[in-house]
């Protein structure tokens, strides 16, 4: 593995772009989201400070196109503390490059797992050092907002973001997107025998004992959070049962579904986009391709997102940290290394994925509404699957 | 160090002489007492959030809760988990024993380690490598593939988290056993043969006995691990009381799943209580005469395929796991950060021997005094300290977590308190550890020294700590091994940016990235194998 090369400007070409992209962003980022390139008059226009990571990836090469750079943002300086729910290995390198674009400024980051960060948010109450809490999911960025431990974030954070991937209060903001999907091995099925439909799952007699879940995992109460908002809990219970009988196989994470998949443990399942990417990435050549259901809560689109803490004393520079993981290279990043969706416009997928808008979620439910995971659990764990 | 006996040197003088008696059932001496006292209460801090938030839930719902049928199903499952895996550690740990110190089994060294490091190996990569080897097309059912094998039976729920389990946490009955056999008097034995009873009358009416508190203490130590183990459960799908706690955490039920911990808490003290009763009235060993060993002769084969296929499966099969991930390398994208770095091996090493020294320093008044004195306070604050093993580490890190941030925020994610939780976790190793020793200390010894005019402490230190020595070894070398492989109290309480090999094993496995999780894996498993050799070689036994 050859060293990153972070591709960093030159001090005297940022301070010269930073003067006019702090002009540019006190007058507030708005034209951004109709993919204009905007603000920042330096001779290459709004020119991207280079790609984070490697430039490369498995499913071949691209440049940056569209958002607002990190040079059309405000400076950081000061030192900041980050509860990152997401793993280091997934925004390790991104973090890195934010606090390397900035001499003084310091970004500590505390890896654990989501969940257990908000626990651990909650448990330390006033004494919380966090500034920043970023999280693998909107429930757990909704159950901080209920319970009062977060600030609004200011307008032209928010207004990066498409509203549906947002907080309706502005108490927190996506900063990718991840679709569930129906991972399924392609030595055993085609593209024909995968139902359309999540509720004609159960009645497939063909997949019997061949379909494997994670009901632990977040985003599959998530997935089940969506089944309750759209249809009730009366035939999401008969949906989980159906499964049950079915003889579903249960995984500890959907990574490990997507794994069995592949390797004809088992043929068919339900995970989140990526796993299949990532699955792929590492090994070309497995049988192994994504279906959508149609309109239904088997294709809720869900966000990673941050939020700011109220234990911060500089919401400011806060706000402005979650800012760049709205940036154009942040975004491009996603894309690029962790094969989820940017949610700012202009930057698209990488893989074997349709574009944002050519995805089908189902209409009326939105994502606040899948932080409620409390109720989903006690119906889980009523029907046995928990 | 010594410190914590110099306390009522003088006026203590006039207890030490009854308490000499390790029978004597005079009270220990004041200081002591309060020593002990201290410790026990420190450790059963954290049981403090638990009351508090279990409190929220409300004493109707609270009942409602813990009697429905599923909490019923879960405990009733836990019940048969522990009683399984300690009968089946048992009946590993007590042959293997006795097959490495009481007979001629050929490689006795070899096999004495080989059979001993399963202890080194987090249960829950254990697990994982279980799963990955023995699924239907897992990595076995490939290489079998040529001979035909289609598939193979699933090693999923209680049967493959007791196998799991079994595997990893024997080795405490087999070093407690091991122990015990190697002080005891073997002419007893020679004694009842020749009163013409049968080998296994022999063992069974003279060797059972002797052997029987060892066995309880490492049956003891198999019981609450796997009351309190996550990860097996969790990766072997089978509803065990931690799982169960792990989903409730995992939805922000902190309030149910305090009051989860506590009914946990209360099965443990049923196990406490138990082992106290079956350990019974314990001997004070003198000095062991070795006889003869048992000759194998046709028995020889059988009794290296015993030993050779528990170390096998415990060792090879994870160890072939990691290998086949280190191949495999580092396959994935955005792995770079998970690089190795030797600070992680550095910070893994540095806390786990802070933890072994601070849990000396604790385990001393508490294992004196509850080996030389017959009492409430000294009984109690021994057992006490056992709670905090059985609770699991989730718990007690957010607990501390709490009472971090609450009381002590100049402490909160520093070493300090991290190494606090670690002695928490772990501090009944030491005790369990030190006491035997204290027991096989011949108290004429320390009262000769007296005669001599030394203070009580003098004579306990030029004396009796110097006897107690190698079991004060062996318990910080099990506390470091213990707190090298613990992860959840970790994640919540080290300092933000603090990595540790462990951190890096669940950073990688946990986003899937394998090859990234073997290095510190495997690197986790030499240093811990080292700490090992120490245990095993501390009883003056070369181990070449």
């Amino acid at each position: 593995m050859e060293r990153n090369d972070f591709g960093r400007p030159t001090r005297r070409r940022l301070v010269a772009t930073g003067v006019t992209a702090g002009i540019a962003a006190l007058a507030g980022c708005n034209g951004l989201l109709d993919g204009e390139s905007s603000g920042g008059d330096s001779e290459n226009g709004s020119q991207a400070i280079g790609q984070i990571g490697s430039g490369r990836s498995p499913f071949g090469e691209r440049s940056i196109e569209g958002g607002t750079s990190m040079t059309e943002m405000p400076d950081l300086s000061g030192e900041l503390t980050v509860y990152s729910g997401r793993g280091e290995a997934l925004v390790g390198e991104l973090v890195q490059f934010i606090d390397d674009l900035y001499d003084d400024f310091s970004v500590q980051v505390r890896y654990a797992g989501s969940s257990d960060l908000v626990n651990q948010i909650l448990t330390e109450g006033d004494g919380s050092p966090a500034d920043v809490f970023y999280s693998v999911n909107a429930g757990s960025l909704g159950t901080l907002a209920e319970e009062g431990r977060t600030v609004a974030l200011p307008d032209e954070v928010l207004e990066l973001v498409r509203e549906e991937f947002r907080d309706p209060d502005g108490q927190w903001t996506g900063t990718s997107g991840r679709a569930r999907t129906v991972p399924y091995n392609t030595d055993q099925w085609s593209a024909s025998d995968i139902p359309g439909d999540i509720y004609a799952f159960p009645d497939a007699e063909r997949f019997a004992d061949q379909v494997g879940w994670a009901p632990t995992y977040g985003s599959f109460q998530a997935f089940v959070t969506a089944m309750r908002v759209l249809k009730g809990d009366q035939r999401t219970r008969e949906w989980l049962q159906g499964m049950l009988d079915l003889g579903v196989q249960e995984y500890t994470d959907e990574f490990l579904v997507c794994q069995a998949i592949a390797d004809g443990e088992i043929s068919v399942g339900f995970a989140n986009h990526y796993y299949i990417q990532r699955v792929l990435a590492g090994r070309g050549e497995a049988p192994l391709t994504t279906a959508f259901t149609n309109g239904d809560a088997g294709s809720i689109f869900n966000v990673a997102g941050a939020c700011t803490l109220d234990t911060t004393d500089n919401r400011e520079l806060a706000a402005n940290f979650v800012r760049h993981l709205l940036s154009a290279e942040a975004q491009d990043y996603f894309a690029r290394e962790t094969f989820e969706y940017p949610l700012v416009s202009g930057v698209d997928p990488v893989g074997d994925l349709p574009r944002i808008d050519e995805l089908n979620p189902p209409e009326g439910v939105d994502l606040t509404q899948l932080a409620d995971l409390e109720g989903t659990v006690d119906l889980m764990r009523d029907v046995g699957v928990l | 160090m010594d410190a914590e006996h110099a306390p009522g040197t003088d006026d203590a003088a006039s207890d030490a002489d009854d308490s000499s008696s390790p029978f004597g059932g005079s009270p220990p001496p004041l200081g002591l007492s309060l020593a002990s006292a201290t410790v026990a209460a420190l450790v059963l801090l954290p049981l403090v959030w638990l009351v508090r938030l279990a409190f929220d839930v409300g004493v109707a719902e609270a009942v409602a809760l813990s009697t429905r049928p599923e909490t019923l199903e879960v405990f009733a499952n836990s019940a048969a988990l522990v009683v399984a895996v300690t009968a089946a550690s048992i009946l590993v740990g007590v042959p293997l024993a006795y097959l490495t110190v009481r007979t001629d089994l050929p490689l006795r060294q070899f096999w004495t380690v080989a059979v001993s490091l399963p202890l080194v190996i987090p249960s829950y990569i254990g697990a994982f490598a279980f799963v990955t080897a023995f699924g239907p097309r897992g990595a076995l059912q490939r290489l079998l593939a040529p001979l035909g094998v289609e598939s193979l039976p699933r090693l999923y729920g209680f049967v493959g988290a007791t196998l799991v389990l079994t595997l990893y946490t024997y080795p405490y009955v087999y070093i407690t056993t091991r122990a015990a056999l190697k002080s005891m008097d073997t002419t007893l034995v020679e004694a009842a043969r020749t009163l013409r009873h049968s080998r296994w009358e022999a063992f069974r009416r003279v060797t059972v006995p002797q052997i029987r508190p060892a066995v309880a203490a490492g049956s003891l130590f198999v019981a609450l691990y796997t009351l309190s183990d996550f990860g097996t459960p969790a990766i072997m799908r089978f509803d065990a009381f931690t799982r169960v706690i792990f989903v409730e955490f995992n939805s922000f039920g902190r309030d149910f799943a305090a009051l989860l911990s506590l009914q946990l808490v209360a099965v443990t003290l049923l196990i406490l209580a138990a082992e106290s009763r079956i350990r019974g009235d314990e001997q004070v060993y003198g000095g062991g005469r070795a006889t003869d060993r048992v000759r194998l002769g046709r028995w020889k084969l059988p009794a290296l395929g015993f030993c050779g296929s528990v170390a096998g499966l415990a060792l090879v099969v994870p160890l072939a796991i990691l290998g086949t991930w280190f191949v495999r390398g580092a396959s994935n994208v955005g792995s770079e950060t998970l690089a190795f770095d030797v600070s992680y091996v550095l910070n893994s090493v540095g806390v786990a021997a802070a933890t072994a020294a601070v849990a000396a320093v604790f385990a001393l008044p508490v294992a004196y005094v509850a080996a030389h004195h017959r009492g409430t306070v000294a009984t109690l604050a021994e057992r006490a300290t056992y709670v905090g093993y059985a609770v699991p580490g989730v718990v007690i890190g957010l607990a501390l977590v709490y009472l971090g941030t609450s009381y002590a925020r100049p402490v909160y994610q520093t070493l300090y308190l991290l190494v606090f939780a670690y002695v928490v976790r772990f501090l009944p190793q030491a005790v369990g550890s030190l006491r035997a020793s204290f027991l096989r200390v011949d108290p004429k010894l320390p009262e000769a020294a007296r005669t001599l005019g030394r203070t009580p402490s003098g004579a306990f230190r030029s004396v009796t700590l110097p006897l107690v020595a190698p079991g004060l070894l062996g318990g910080m070398a099990l506390v470091f091994l213990t707190t090298m492989k613990e992860l959840p109290a970790t994640l919540f309480l080290a300092p933000t940016g603090f990595e540790t090999l462990v951190t890096r094993v669940w950073s990688a496995y946990s986003q899937g990235y394998f090859g990234r999780a073997a290095v510190p894996a495997l690197i986790l498993l030499a240093v811990s194998g080292l700490s090992m050799l120490v245990i095993v070689s501390q009883e003056g036994y070369d181990v070449k």
